[in-house]
């Protein structure tokens, strides 16, 4: 029986890492969990919806372990894809001040009437004093088109990232 | 084909990125190639970026190529290495900006045009995309 390009996008996937301490990440983790995402992925489903898995794992992962609240604790990196959707949760340990942070900017995300140009706007802001970090959000909406939320069960906090697959395959 | 200057990002113990900028006639050809994952880019290119204000004026260049379709990631800290060395040489270069990027990659699409500033009349007019597939 021959197996179509068709048919493996019928595949489901899902994958839970949890990793701890965070204290000893002193390595590329982020790139190592996108980089063997893009290829699970990129073995059943087009590339460009590999290369989207790749994009949102290493900016919510690197976000997860530089912005982590106890350097003993956890991260977690969850991700589902199937015909519908590719979903990717990641959740580390949070004041309820960060958590605070995180949902105001992706309320700003959301209500935005143009997100390209609010990240166009954001990059240029913080290019005048090369900032670190704080485009790894708007990044994933406006050039990713991902849906963003965030949830605080404390002290976790888990930042979403939905997209439909629909157009895409 | 002359080459004019090369950078490269170093991370641990081997290339992930380069860029070379070379001379083909009257148009200066630039590559990017690997993936920029690290945190400061910056510190491993500013020699080259050096290197490119330095040479780059005395080459009397008519046209840029710029290709990005080897340039496989690039994190959100990686964007301003490539508007450092772009706008650097848009600014030095008169004439076309031919730019060569993937067709199914998000941020050589979206975020791209961006980095390159098409949205001041003065660049976008001269910026032609060339939108291709996977080498």
């Amino acid at each position: 029986m021959t197996v179509t390009e068709k048919d493996l996008t019928n595949t489901c996937i899902s994958t839970r890492y949890e990793l701890s301490p965070v204290r000893n990440f002193i390595g590329d983790l982020s790139g190592l969990l996108a980089s063997f995402a893009d290829e699970l992925i990129g073995a059943f489903f087009p590339r460009i919806i590999s290369k989207k898995a790749n994009i949102v794992i290493t900016e919510l992962v690197n976000n997860a372990i530089v912005n982590t609240a106890d350097e003993h604790s956890k991260i977690v990196l969850e991700t589902g894809i199937d015909r519908e959707s590719l979903v990717i949760r990641v959740t580390n340990v949070a004041a309820p001040e960060q958590y605070e942070a995180v949902r105001s900017r992706i309320e700003r995300i959301s209500t935005s009437d143009d997100p390209r140009k609010l990240l166009a706007a954001t990059i240029r802001e913080r290019r005048k004093e090369r900032l670190r970090g704080g485009l790894g959000l708007i990044r994933l909406a406006a050039e990713n088109k991902f849906e963003l939320s965030a949830m605080y069960d404390a002290p976790y906090l888990t930042v979403e990232s939905r997209i439909a697959l629909g157009g895409l395959l | 084909m002359k080459v004019l200057a090369y950078g490269e990002i170093m991370d641990g113990g081997a290339s992930v990125f380069s860029s070379v900028a070379k001379r083909d006639g009257k148009k200066l050809i630039m590559t990017f190639s690997g993936v920029i994952r690290i945190d400061y880019p910056y510190k491993h290119l500013q020699g080259y970026i050096a290197d490119l204000e330095r040479l780059i004026p005395e080459e009397n260049l008519e046209s840029v190529e710029f290709d990005f379709r080897e340039l496989s990631f690039c994190n959100s800290n990686g964007f301003y290495i490539i508007m450092d060395i772009t706008e650097l040489i848009i600014a030095q270069v008169d004439g076309p900006v031919f730019v060569k990027r993937l067709e199914d990659d998000d941020w050589q699409q979206e975020t791209l045009p961006i980095l390159l500033n098409v949205d001041e009349p003065d660049i976008g007019e001269r910026v032609v995309f060339e939108d291709l597939p996977e080498i």
